[in-house]
C-alpha cells in the first residue's frame, strides 16, 4: 500500500482534490460558525423560523411519502419488466433533475393555473396549487422523484430475481412473492430512498418560489430576510436548515452501507 | 410423466427451438451443454418461469403450458440455493406451505420427516447466510419437497459445492429420487456428474436439442462429433467406411457390429484404449505407435499416441505408466476393443 502511494502521482492527485474539498467546506464551515449559540436559540424561538423549518420539514416528509407509494411500483417497473418505450421512461424520470427548477415551478403552475382546462378542473373539485400546501408538496414531489426511484430502482436490481422466481415456484403469486420477499429485502434502499428525497425537496427553492411563496417553507424564508435584512438576519436561519440537512446526510450514510452481505451466494 | 414437447421459448439474442423428451417417475434425467446453451433457460421455461411461444410442458397428463409457476406444482432449486436471506432455515422450509392445503398435522409430520431425512434439525434456527454449500442444497431441497412437488428440477446442484458434499449430495439426490418417485430434471456442464448421478439426459446446443436417451448412450454412442465431445469421446475423427473397415488417418479399426455405410466419423473413448505388453502383435485393433506427450491429471496419465496421422488420446493410471516405465518418444502397442469403437454420421 505505502509503496504504491509513492511517487509524484498520488500527491498530484491530492493537490488537485483539494480545491473541490474546500469549496464544499469552507462556506459551509463560514456558515455554521458565524452565528453564535444565543443567536442560534433565538432564531428558533422566532414562531416565524419554526413555522417555516417545520412547514419544510413536513411538506418534504408528505412528498417522500407520495414518492413511497407511487415511486415504489413503478421503479419495481422499471428494474423487473421490459416493456416497449421502456428507456424513455428512464429518460422521463431522470428529467426532472435536468431542468432548471424555475422553470418546473412555471411548468406546474402552467397546467394547474386558472388558464388551463386541468387547472380548472382541480379547481372545480377543489384542489389549488398556487399559493397552497398542496403546490409546495408538488414541486417537492416533483424534484424528489428521481432520487426515491433512482435509489429503489437500484435497490430492486440488486435483489436477485431468482429469490422471486424461487418464492414463485413454492407456490407464492406476483403479489405475494413482492410482500414477502422483494419488499423485506428492499426496505433499506426505500428508506434511503425516501431520505434522498426528503433531502432534496427540503432544500428546494427555485420552483416553490415560483408556485408557493406563501405559505412560506425555510428556504423561501432564508430569501426573503436575506433580500429585506441583508446577510446577517438570514444565517441562523440558513443554520438550522444546514443542521436539519446534516441529520438527514447522517442518516443517508447509514443506510446507504453497501448490503452485499445480504445476498451473499446468489 | 413429464413430457416436454417441442417447446420454443425467444428471448433477446437467445432461441430454445423445438425442444423435446420426456421423463419418468423413476428417471433422473440431466439436461447436459456448454455454458449459454439453453439448459437453464429450459429449466426455467418449464418451471413457468419464462413464456413458451409454443409446445406443450405436461405433468402427469396435464396440460400445464399455460399455468403460472406458482400453480404448477414443480419444486425448483438453483444452482446458489436462492434461500431467502431474510428467513431462517425453518422459515425457508415453511414458506410454501401457507400457499398449498396442507394440513396442520401433515405439515409437522413432513417437515420433521425431512428435517431428518436431510439433517437438518440442527440449523433450523440458523440463517442461510452462514450456512455451508452442503447445509444450504439441503436446506433448498427440503424448501422444495416440502409442498410434494410431482416432479423436482435442479440447476446445476452439485457444481457451488466442494468435493466433500458434491458425493454427500449426490447420494442424497439419488436416495431421495428413489423414495419419492418423481421425475427429476437437473442441469449440468459436467458430463462425469452426470455419469454418477442421472440414468437419462440430452444434450443442448445453442437452444438445440442434439441427443437425448440414456446416459450410457450418450456415452457411448453419441449421435455428432459435438456431443462425442462434451461426453469426452476424446478421439473423434473422419472416416470411410469400406466393407465390415473403417478407415480413418492410415489405420483400419473394425467394431463388432457392421458399421452403417452412410457413417462419417469413427469415435473411441480415451478409457478404453488399452495398453499391450511389448511382445503383443497381430489381433484386431492392434496398432503400434509412438507416445507423443504423457500429461499427468491426478491418478491418471493422458497419453497421446501417435498412429498413422492420426494421435489417438488414451487414459493409463499411474500404476500402469510406472510398471511400463512410458515415456515420450517410446514405441507402444495398443488395443482398441471392437465393443469400443463407434460409428455416427455427423449431421448437416
Amino acid at each position: 500500500m505505502l509503496s504504491a502511494a509513492r511517487g509524484w502521482f498520488s500527491p498530484l492527485l491530492f493537490f488537485l482534490s483539494l480545491p473541490f474539498i474546500l469549496l464544499i467546506t469552507m462556506p459551509l464551515g463560514e456558515l455554521l460558525t458565524s452565528s453564535g449559540l444565543s443567536s442560534l436559540v433565538q432564531t428558533l424561538q422566532d414562531p416565524q423560523v419554526l413555522r417555516a423549518l417545520s412547514r419544510s420539514i413536513g411538506t418534504s416528509l408528505a412528498a417522500a411519502c407520495i414518492c413511497l407509494a407511487f415511486g415504489t411500483p413503478l421503479a419495481y417497473l422499471l428494474a423487473r419488466r421490459r416493456f416497449p418505450g421502456k428507456r424513455l421512461v428512464e429518460g422521463l424520470v431522470d428529467l426532472p433533475i435536468m431542468i432548471p427548477h424555475p422553470v418546473i415551478g412555471i411548468a406546474i403552475l402552467s397546467l394547474a393555473g386558472r388558464y388551463h382546462p386541468f387547472g380548472r378542473f382541480l379547481s372545480e373539485i377543489g384542489i389549488e396549487i398556487m399559493g397552497t400546501y398542496t403546490g409546495i408538496v408538488t414541486v417537492l414531489t416533483f424534484v424528489g422523484l428521481p432520487f426515491y426511484v433512482n435509489t429503489v430502482k437500484s435497490g430492486f436490481e440488486a435483489i436477485p430475481v431468482r429469490l422471486e422466481n424461487a418464492s414463485r415456484s413454492l407456490g407464492a403469486g406476483m403479489a405475494s412473492t413482492f410482500a414477502r420477499i422483494t419488499l423485506p429485502l428492499a426496505w433499506r434502499s426505500m428508506l434511503l430512498g425516501m431520505i434522498m428525497c426528503t433531502a432534496r425537496a427540503i432544500s428546494e427553492f427555485g420552483a416553490i418560489v415560483i408556485v408557493a411563496y406563501h405559505p412560506m417553507t425555510a428556504p423561501v424564508l432564508i430569501y426573503e430576510r436575506f433580500t429585506a435584512y441583508g446577510l446577517k438576519y438570514s444565517q441562523p436561519v440558513a443554520v438550522w436548515l444546514v443542521l436539519i440537512s446534516f441529520c438527514l446526510f447522517v442518516l443517508m450514510r447509514l443506510f446507504s452501507r453497501p448490503c452485499e452481505t445480504a445476498y451473499a451466494g446468489h | 410423466m413429464l413430457a416436454i414437447d417441442s417447446i420454443s421459448v425467444h428471448l433477446p439474442g437467445f432461441s430454445l427451438k423445438a425442444v423435446s423428451f420426456s421423463v419418468g417417475p423413476s428417471d433422473i434425467f440431466a439436461l447436459l451443454g456448454p455454458t449459454g446453451s439453453g439448459k437453464s433457460v429450459l429449466l426455467e421455461a418449464v418451471a413457468g418461469l419464462l413464456h413458451i411461444q409454443s409446445g406443450r410442458v405436461s405433468l402427469r397428463e396435464r396440460d400445464i403450458t399455460k399455468l403460472p409457476p406458482e400453480s404448477r406444482n414443480l419444486g425448483l432449486v438453483y444452482q446458489d440455493h436462492a434461500l431467502f436471506p431474510h428467513m431462517s432455515v425453518q422459515e425457508n422450509i415453511l414458506y410454501g406451505a401457507r400457499y398449498h392445503k396442507i394440513s396442520e398435522t401433515v405439515r409437522r409430520n413432513r417437515f420433521e420427516r425431512l428435517t431428518q431425512r436431510l439433517r437438518l434439525e440442527s440449523i433450523l434456527r440458523r440463517n442461510p447466510l452462514t450456512l455451508s454449500g452442503g447445509e444450504k442444497q439441503r436446506t433448498a431441497l427440503a424448501r422444495a419437497l416440502m409442498l410434494n412437488p410431482q416432479a423436482l428440477l435442479l440447476d446445476e446442484p452439485l457444481s457451488a459445492l466442494d468435493q466433500v458434499f458434491r458425493d454427500d449430495i449426490r447420494q442424497m439426490l439419488k436416495g431421495l429420487q428413489r423414495e419419492l418417485a418423481i421425475p427429476f430434471i437437473l442441469v449440468s456442464h459436467s458430463f462425469s456428474e452426470v455419469l454418477l448421478l442421472a440414468n437419462k439426459g440430452a444434450v443442448i446446443r445453442n437452444g438445440r436439442l442434439q441427443q437425448s436417451g440414456t446416459v450410457e448412450d450418450l456415452f457411448e454412442r453419441p449421435r455428432s462429433a459435438f456431443v462425442a465431445s462434451f461426453v469426452g469421446m476424446k478421439n473423434v475423427f473422419p472416416c470411410t467406411i469400406a466393407g465390415d473397415d473403417i478407415q480413418a488417418g492410415g489405420i483400419t479399426l473394425r467394431k463388432q457390429e457392421a458399421p452403417a455405410k452412410g457413417h462419417t466419423h469413427v469415435a473411441v473413448r480415451p478409457e478404453e484404449i488399452e495398453l499391450l505388453s511389448r511382445d503383443s502383435s497381430g489381433g484386431e485393433n492392434v496398432l503400434q505407435g509412438t507416445i507423443k506427450e504423457l500429461d499427468c491429471q491426478g491418478f491418471y496419465y493422458l497419453a497421446a499416441v501417435q498412429i498413422g496421422s492420426l494421435v489417438l488420446q488414451a487414459y493409463w493410471t499411474r500404476q500402469l505408466v510406472r510398471q511400463a516405465n512410458l515415456r515420450p518418444g517410446q514405441n507402444v502397442a495398443i488395443e482398441i476393443p471392437a465393443r469400443a469403437v463407434h460409428t455416427f454420421a455427423e449431421p448437416a
